[in-house]
């Protein structure tokens, strides 16, 4: 597997010191420090260093130092950056003042800690990387991680009602989008669309989105896209501190409190721990002219971590585990096209209800456990290695909406359908050492034992899984040019067990499959930069899209799988640039992905006959596709204090093969907003107001008489937030946050929310934030 | 540098045991028997005043998918004929085959059998059973031909737990079958 994710932040500890002669009051200053390593305290070797608006940069020599001479005072903005970190700036404010100060301090140098902290993370440089941390993702607390990044150009959500909510990458979901949890990928029973990631987003301080293909660093499925959930470096040597947040919803009277509390040790050096816990309480959801009856929802999550630190060595260990429980709208349960018809018909659901709080039948509930440990060293001469093993073990049960007529099998109340998903990855990456202070790279093997065992109505079969990957990166940087490339080979085994006429079948199953990457990034100046990825991922055909057989009632379809499916290839092109001015910015890009033998659904000329009645029946079939797009984003500063921004994602899907649409492509959206900042007044700090709108069109673009219902039409819908730091004192700090989605109640549908047969979409929904910081 | 390659190798060693925890799903697969399914739908039509049985079935013995049906009769009636119409549900794909129709008369305040043809006039349902609530079940009724013609016959049980009002709105098909049927 893929990652090792090294959360492995790193700290620029840069004493910089500004020495001004009386003499020569300008352009004599200088500032120099030390990039180390914040894990070992090891220098870093190559990093950039420049000044923000200049072209001069410098890189750190052996001993991790730098220096940047001739600077004359004033203000400016210092940045680093590093092969595969997120570059960082750092403001350095000269003012008039400290100038005069200086000069009557003839010579003196003025010293000052500044604390960079850059993460690193392993996605491709040269690939689009969306990142939300500190207060956008504090805007984002309390809803689930698809619901999370909506706001993310590109990304939009395949929905089953309001509860259940999947990431979906420039068209791609369930198994294309692969999910990194703390470093270690996400298993589960991704392939179901009502299977909504097991994770816990109050465990991240950052959440990162790859863009595109990325099957060289993270292996097979990340077809579409990664998305990585990274928590906070642990603490080290640090003092206590930690966070409450307590969150609110009016619809579905929503209640979600999450604390953290983490710190060191004090009479062991080099130790850091973290404990983090949620639990989430929603009733019935509320659409703008009735509720939703059984749509609850529970959530009881903990997750700790402890880590230790000596020298070039570092192990962390880290355990997490979800725990939900959703109920089910009543309304979407059919037993037959003619259920579906007449609920169509009816334009609302026949289930009525009022407000509850209870989840009954049908409902499903989730574990989702994950241990994990990982051990890295850093070698003297620059080598490092790291080793990471990790458990997950899922459990999911579901409830049909009908116990079983018998009674005493009823009694014993065991869910219709268990699947209990066991996956052991190991990974180990070697860092060679800096080639020349300017080509870095890493080889690493990644390994995944998976078993599933299935209980219940048969749905998929019992498998066991294997697969090995190998891959080598490397990259080339200088202060203008970003180079990489790449190449990795998976090998998959898979065997599965089901029982057919009471017998048990066994079917064996290999799969192999190369991947490459190469990428540039350019940056023309500090203001503007482009860069363009050519990358393949590949995903072998799930168990589902291998073995269905049988109604799906959510979609009331029938669906059968084959098992004489190959695996996809994508081969995904993207490039971007992207403009930043102080007043305003852009960043467009425009992509092109083409898959091979894309899997899909294909409805078939002649309906099935079930004792249910005759249903449409839609056999897995492959076909080639591709997903050309556009994501742009930009905002203007066109007033002191008042941003205007804006996000446009575009895409267009087309089936090559049978030169006509596929169905389920999100359509297009356009999101604004218009934000003022307030004036810091005392103690309260970054205030702001803002409202937004998002427009989403009607998918036009679908396979004629395909579906029981045409898309839903365009809709808009209004938001407003506001949000305020108060700085109670040094140490403590309380943010407030106020979100009202859907102003004014707007009664629409959403083409990608499964639930748009059965009834309208969530209605207006205020929010109240708290957060509290302390100990910081 | 010695120290390192210790480190290498010890890492190595350390790797190989990650696998001992190997597991086979196969060995714990077994057929679920909890797991209800109607497979087979007989109607028994016994025209009154005499002792003429005739039976029509659907079957479609290992359920949904797999082997198509092996059974989808043709009900043919005599017009103008008054007939007592029992239902039987039946899984055969356990063995012994679970008898459905016992369980829904069980709980018949949550089923209820609604049998409608096309074109209407070609047979008349009359409900001959209640439940506790005194809503019909229709496990038993009779069934009046009309005039010789031909259609269908849609026969559905409506499973409605808590929700049972005496009208097939409420909850959902746990069978939805179109029986061609002629009378002549």
């Amino acid at each position: 597997m893929p990652a090792v994710r090294f959360s492995l932040l790193m700290l620029l500890l840069s004493l910089f010191s500004l020495v001004a002669i009386a003499q020569k009051p300008a352009c004599e200053c200088f500032v120099k420090g030390v990039v180390k390593d914040r894990h070992t305290g090891q220098p870093i070797v190559g990093a950039t260093v420049l000044i923000v608006g200049q072209s001069n940069g410098v890189f750190t020599d052996e001993n991790g130092r730098y220096e940047l001479r001739n600077l004359c005072p004033g203000n400016y903005t210092l940045e680093c950056r590093i092969i595969g970190y997120n570059p960082f700036q750092q403001k350095i404010d000269l003012t008039a003042g400290h100038e005069e100060n200086f000069n009557l301090l003839e010579q003196e140098v003025h010293l000052k800690d500044v604390e960079i902290t850059a993460h690193r993370t392993d996605a491709p440089s040269s690939q689009p990387l969306t990142t939300i941390s500190g207060a956008d993702l504090d805007k984002t607390r309390g809803q689930t991680l698809g619901e999370s990044l909506k706001g993310v150009t590109g990304v939009t959500t395949l929905q089953t009602g309001s509860s259940i909510a999947k990431p979906v990458i420039h068209g791609l979901h369930s198994n294309r989008v692969l999910i990194m949890n703390n470093g270690i990928r996400q298993e589960g029973q991704q392939w179901g669309s009502e299977h909504a990631p097991e994770l816990d987003p109050f465990i991240a301080t950052r959440i990162s989105v790859v863009k595109g293909a990325a099957g060289v660093r993270y292996g097979s499925d990340a077809i579409g896209g990664v998305i990585l959930v990274e928590p906070e470096e642990l603490p080290v040597d640090k003092p206590i501190t930690g966070e409450l947040n307590a969150v609110g919803f009016s619809n579905g009277r929503q209640g979600v409190l999450s604390g953290t509390v983490q710190g060191g040790l004090n009479f062991v050096k080099g130790f850091g721990w973290r404990a983090q816990g949620t639990i989430k309480r929603g009733g019935n959801i509320r659409t703008p002219n009735y509720f939703l009856d059984n749509t609850g929802i529970s959530e009881n999550n903990f997750s700790l971590a402890a880590g230790y630190r000596h020298k070039g060595l570092g192990i962390d260990v880290f355990y997490s585990r979800f725990d939900t429980q959703i109920g089910i709208f009543s309304g979407s349960h059919i037993g037959s096209v003619t259920d579906l018809l007449n609920v169509i018909k009816n334009g609302e659901p026949f289930v009525k209800s009022g407000f509850s709080y209870a989840i009954n039948r049908p409902n499903q509930n989730a574990t989702h456990e994950l241990l994990k440990a990982e051990t890295h060293y850093h070698f003297n001469d620059g080598n490092r290695i790291q080793w990471t093993i990790a458990r997950q073990y899922n459990n999911r049960n579901e409830f049909d909406l009908h116990r079983p007529r018998n009674d005493s099998i009823a009694a014993l109340n065991h869910p219709e359908l268990t699947f209990k998903l066991t996956s052991l990855t190991n990974d180990v990456v070697w860092d060679h050492k800096p080639i020349a202070a300017k080509i870095s790279g890493q080889v690493g093997v990644s390994t995944l034992y998976q078993y599933n065992l299935m209980s219940g109505r048969p749905l998929i079969p019992n498998f066991n899984q294997f697969n090995i990957g190998l891959f080598w990166i490397e990259r080339y940087v200088t202060s203008k040019w970003e180079l990489e490339a790449g190449l990795r080979y998976d090998y998959r085994t898979l065997k599965t067990y089901r029982i057919v006429n009471r017998e048990k079948i066994a079917d064996h199953f290999d799969f192999g499959n190369f991947s490459g990457t190469a990428g540039a990034t350019r940056n023309f100046s500090e203001r503007f930069s482009a860069r363009v990825n050519l990358g393949t991922a590949w995903r072998a055909p799930n168990v589902s899209e291998l073995f269905s057989d049988g109604v799906h009632h959510g979609a009331a379809a029938y669906e059968k799988g084959d098992a004489t499916l190959q695996p996809e290839k994508a081969l995904n092109s993207i490039a971007s640039v992207k403009y930043v001015a102080p007043k305003w910015s852009v960043e467009v890009g425009g992509y092109y992905n083409y898959i091979f033998d894309f899997i899909y659904l294909k409805p078939q000329p002649e309906p099935i006959l079930t004792i249910r009645g005759a249903f449409p029946y839609f056999k897995y079939t492959q076909t080639d596709a591709s997903f050309k797009g556009i994501d742009v984003s930009g905002s203007w500063e066109f007033m002191k204090r008042t941003t205007v921004s804006s996000k446009l994602t575009y895409l267009r899907v087309y089936d090559e093969r049978n030169d006509g649409y596929l169905v389920m492509i999100p359509p297009n959206r356009l999101d604004n907003a218009l934000k003022y900042q307030l004036a810091d007044r005392g103690k309260w700090k970054d205030g702001f107001i803002s409202v937004g709108n998002l427009l989403v069109a009607e998918q036009k673009r679908v396979p004629a008489n395909s579906d029981f219902l045409p898309p839903p039409k365009a809709y808009s819908l209004w938001s407003l937030q506001a949000g305020a730091t108060l700085k109670v004192s040094e140490k403590q700090q309380l943010e407030i946050g106020i979100n009202v989605q859907n102003v004014f109640n707007t009664v629409y549908r959403d083409y990608l929310n499964r639930f748009r047969y059965y009834a309208d979409d969530m209605g207006r929904n205020a929010s109240l934030r708290l957060k509290w910081k302390f100990g910081a | 540098m010695k120290m390192n390659r210790k480190l290498t190798w010890m890492l190595l060693a350390a790797m190989t045991t990650a696998f001992v925890q190997c597991k086979d799903s196969g060995e714990d697969l077994k057929p679920d028997d909890e797991n209800e399914l109607i497979t087979s739908v007989t109607l028994k039509f016994i025209e009154q005043g005499t002792s003429n049985v005739s039976t029509f079935s659907y079957k479609d013995a290992d359920g949904d998918g797999g082997n198509a049906p092996t059974k989808f009769d043709t009900i043919a009636l005599k017009p103008n004929t008054t007939y007592t119409l029992a239902i039987e549900l039946l899984d055969e794909s356990k063995s012994p085959a679970d008898d459905i129709t016992k369980e829904v008369e069980e709980e018949s305040d949550e089923h209820l059998f609604v049998y409608t043809p096309t074109p209407a006039a070609l047979l008349t349902y009359t409900y001959g059973d209640k439940d506790k609530n005194n809503y019909p079940i229709g496990l038993t009724g009779s069934a009046k031909t009309g005039a010789a013609g031909d259609g269908k016959l849609k026969v559905q049980l409506r499973h409605q737990p808590g929700a049972k009002n005496g009208t097939p709105t409420p909850g959902s098909d746990d069978v939805n079958l179109d029986f061609i049927l002629k009378v002549k």
